[in-house]
């Protein structure tokens, strides 16, 4: 029974881990823009898909992963200059059409480029199973583990103590304002969905080697990003990383104690009922309407 | 002339099978363009006049359609009464979730009917025992009407048509009333509709149960049509095509709704020549559309056009 | 006259900030009731407070007898309490006259069953609906603009729009929230007129302003808050001598003389 529950609080974790880093890129762009990019998922299923075609290409470990993400960023930059910024004045409903018309199309890019075949990914390093007590974990669980907690921190010491991050704040709490004190709002807003872009890869790159890849792994990867944001209080970026931890866990101990089958629906039941009853999201401020 | 748009697409509707007799697009793509219209325009009573956006809205027409299917290829159940009771339980499970769902707003609210969507068409999955599983179920009877037997594609043309216009006319009844104009008022600004007695949360959660109801009955008639359903049909991704459906023809516009759900429905079926392609094209359109003409296709040429079309297709404005 | 409106004890807190601090104030049946103060005094917050649109921490508003506190917002104006707003809250998806044509919500009873149908006693109704809608609009003068979108007209007309929304509940009360904010001098001139066209009908106004000529031409009664309490009351004339009142304006943009 113990060792079972370890065994599901690895699992969680890991996968938790991976909902952490979307959910992330979620209220990063969320908080520079008020978009809620549903083309996210995209950029995790591009980053891994990316990673394992430039491998298969014989280009060193470390320079496909690098160049994967760096593929990514560039997917989100076109996003931003091509879709969101062409359409500044849209109303909500609009922007998540144009986002999850984005999804669809960057997810018809890669049918094109990678058909439908499923691809795995060569374990960053071994698959030599490390034990605790009597449940097991592969290197790469710790990689992905060790890998968002880095990435978080990095996250969090941009926004806290970089002037770029600090700027981008700026424009999550008043454009206008911003632009007057003199940043580069536009500037801002590109850097916002290049640097979920590439979380969204590195989320990928880190998963793929424990799952398998398809063209259209981004849909419920995207979503679960979207639900660990809004558990998390949208537009709170450690609420998204706490909500997505939080997520995988839910799933994992639900799948294990209850049915696999229906995890998917367990995780979102409990996402339903914290909107029932706190509808600013667990860390998130509650919404309020000025008159 | 309030309804002049109306009769104009109800004539074009009558007039199309005896222009274009057994004619594929017709009477079979036809038909299901006819269930996509029904979806959209009880979707953009919601979304596009009430201002609450969905994105689980195929769940509704899903519980109808696997009431239908599972009563009647299970339990042989008369597939009238078999729809009544779809409709009963989406009635009873709308009713449960409206008041905590729409006091959600924008991406929360987003959020909470996608979760409903994907956890009803998990459990539509899953629930094999009853429902199949993910390979679905066959066999679902035909509807006789009164001792007629709707068994061909004509007729199944004929009775959607029907229903299709009913829902159509149903909308634009409602549109120009008070209670439309309450509906309205709640998108136009929530506080100043309630400090003039209209009651928010109400009105929200009558116009969330009729369109539920709207898809409800949809999805009986789907299944009967189809003879089969599968979880595939009432998926999230079905969900977001149907807020397509409303966004790409013009929010708050029911022949909006109308158009848009034709579109939707036809454009799979010329993409398919471009195979792998399809996809991609689809993205393209979908985000072209939004990001230049960001208020719908049809309400932008209904614009343009002049006028005096627009006055014909653009509800509100009566002169009786 | 009697009291139609009866405030006591109305405090409300925003995070440690008093923004109504313990107000007490009779408002009579059919005189134009002023409150003025300096911006951030809390004259929208008390409004808000009035129409259930906000709920206070304590203290009770009474109605001719109803207790309006706890009550929401659509349940307020079922009692009689109509308003405006300060930044306009006009439907811009819809035209003038059916703008107004919300404001008889209330006056109606038709629900979605009989609309979705068109049975004759929807339409009957829809028909006094757009009769009296029309009236209200006549009282403002803006007939000739029922059928106009509302996302094409001046700010001034929609200040009055949203007057003769309002007035088309046939409200025991009217709150005015700045209406004459924005205006030019002429439009000013016809609010100032039209305000007493309202008393005129026995309608209750409650009024809040800055601009003190349309003030104390208009009010029977004028209540000066500052800082969430009451600095003086009286009538305009009263007002206007009042030192302490002159002390808070000395040096303001104000015009009292």
């Amino acid at each position: 029974m113990l060792d079972q529950l370890i065994q599901f609080l690895i699992t969680g974790i890991t996968v938790g881990a991976a909902y952490a880093l979307v959910g992330l890129g979620f209220a990063i762009i969320y908080n520079a823009s008020d978009v809620v990019n549903f083309a996210q998922g995209e950029f995790v299923m591009i980053g891994a898909m990316s990673a394992i075609s430039l491998i298969d290409m014989g280009i060193p470990y470390g320079v496909a992963l690098a160049a994967a993400v760096a593929i990514t960023v560039c997917v989100g930059l076109a996003l931003e200059k091509f879709a969101i910024e062409q359409a500044r004045d849209a109303t909500v409903v609009s922007t998540i059409i144009i986002t999850i018309g984005a999804s669809i199309f960057l997810r018809g890019m890669a049918l094109i480029v990678w058909g439908k075949d499923i691809y795995a990914m060569p374990p960053f390093s071994g698959e030599k199973p490390i034990h605790v007590g009597n449940a097991t974990m592969l290197p790469q669980n710790i990689w992905v583990m060790a890998g968002t907690a880095a990435s978080v921190l990095l996250v969090r010491y941009f926004f806290n103590r970089t002037a770029t991050g600090k700027a981008i704040l700026a424009c999550s709490y008043n454009m206008k304002a911003a632009s007057l004190v003199g940043i580069n709002v536009r500037k801002m807003l590109l850097i916002s969905y290049g640097l979920s872009a590439g979380l969204g890869a590195l989320a990928g790159i880190l998963i793929a080697p424990i799952t398998y890849i398809t063209y259209d792994s981004g849909v419920m990867l995207g979503l679960k990003g979207f639900s660990a944001a809004i558990l998390g209080g949208m537009g709170n970026p450690m609420g998204a990383v706490a909500g997505g931890m939080l997520l995988g866990l839910l799933e994992c101990i639900g799948a294990g104690f209850i049915s696999s089958g229906y995890k998917d629906a367990i995780a979102f039941v409990v996402i339903l009922m914290v909107l029932f009853f706190r509808p600013g999201g667990l860390f998130g401020s509650a919404q309020a309407e000025r008159v | 002339m309030r309804l002049a748009g109306f009769y104009l697409f109800a004539a074009l509707v009558a007039l199309l099978p005896v222009v274009f007799p057994d004619n594929y697009y017709v009477t079979v793509v036809g038909v299901t363009a006819f269930f996509n219209i029904m979806l959209a325009v009880g979707l953009n009573l919601l979304m596009g006049y009430a201002g609450q956006i969905s994105l689980g809205h195929a769940a509704f027409f899903g519980i109808g359609a696997y009431v239908s299917a599972v009563t009647t290829v299970r339990y042989g159940w008369n597939p009238w009464v078999a729809m009544a009771a779809g409709l009963v339980l989406v009635w009873l499970i709308a009713n449960l979730i409206a008041r905590p769902i729409l006091r959600l707003k924008g991406h929360y609210l987003a959020m909470a009917t996608l979760g409903f969507g994907i956890i009803i068409h998990i459990v539509l999955v899953q629930a094999d025992a009853f429902t199949g599983g993910p390979d679905g179920l066959s066999g679902i009877p035909g509807l006789v009407l009164f001792g007629w037997h709707v068994d061909s594609d004509l007729r199944w043309y004929v009775v959607a048509g029907a229903v299709m216009l009913l829902y159509v006319w149903l909308s634009l009844n409602i549109i120009d009333s008070r209670e439309g104009r309450a509906l309205r008022a709640v998108h136009g600004s929530e506080v100043a509709a309630s400090t003039l007695g209209i009651d928010i949360s109400g009105t929200k959660v009558r116009v969330f149960v009729l369109s539920a109801l709207m898809a409800s009955l949809t999805g009986s008639l789907f299944a009967h049509q189809q003879a089969f359903v599968s979880p595939d049909s009432f998926s999230f991704f079905f969900s977001i095509e149907l807020v397509t459906m409303v966004v790409l023809g013009g929010l708050a516009s029911t022949f909006g709704a109308v158009f848009g759900a034709v579109i939707l429905t036809f454009l799979p079926e010329f993409l398919v020549v471009f195979e792998d392609f399809q996809m991609l094209i689809y993205g393209a359109i979908l985000m072209l559309i939004m990001i230049f003409l960001p208020r719908g296709l049809f309400v932008t040429m209904a614009d343009r056009i002049g006028p005096m079309f627009a006055g014909y297709f653009r509800q509100g404005i009566r002169e009786t | 006259m009697g009291v139609l409106l009866q405030v006591s004890g109305l405090v409300k807190a925003y995070g440690g900030v008093r923004a109504i601090n313990d107000l007490s104030f009779d408002v009579k049946k059919g005189k134009v009731f002023s409150v003025i103060g300096p911006n951030g005094a809390g004259k929208t917050t008390l409004f808000n407070l009035l129409t259930g649109v906000d709920t206070p921490d304590t203290g009770s508003v009474n109605l001719d007898g109803y207790e309006l506190v706890g009550r929401p917002p659509h349940r307020v104006a079922a009692c009689g309490v109509s308003r405006t707003f300060q930044n306009l809250q006009i439907f811009h998806n819809m035209t003038v006259i059916e703008n107004v044509m919300v404001g008889c919500h209330l006056r109606g009873c038709s629900g979605l069953w009989s609309a979705a149908l068109r049975l004759p006693s929807l339409l009957a109704e829809e028909r006094r609906i757009r009769t009296w809608a029309d009236e209200a609009l006549a009282f403002c003068g803006m007939e000739d603009l029922a059928q106009a979108r509302s996302s094409e007209l001046s700010y001034g007309v929609l200040k009055k729009l949203e007057i003769a929304r309002a007035l088309a509940a046939k409200p025991r009360m009217l709150l005015l929230d700045e209406p004459a904010a924005g205006l030019n001098d002429t439009e000013t001139l016809e609010m100032c007129e039209l305000i007493k066209k309202i008393s005129e009908t026995g309608v209750t106004v409650l009024l809040v302003e800055h601009n003190m000529g349309l003030v104390m031409d208009v009010s029977s009664w004028v209540f000066v808050l500052n800082y969430g309490s009451c600095l003086a009351q009286g009538t305009p004339r009263e007002i206007q001598r009042n030192p302490q009142v002159i002390a808070a304006y000395l040096g303001g943009e104000t015009g009292i003389e």
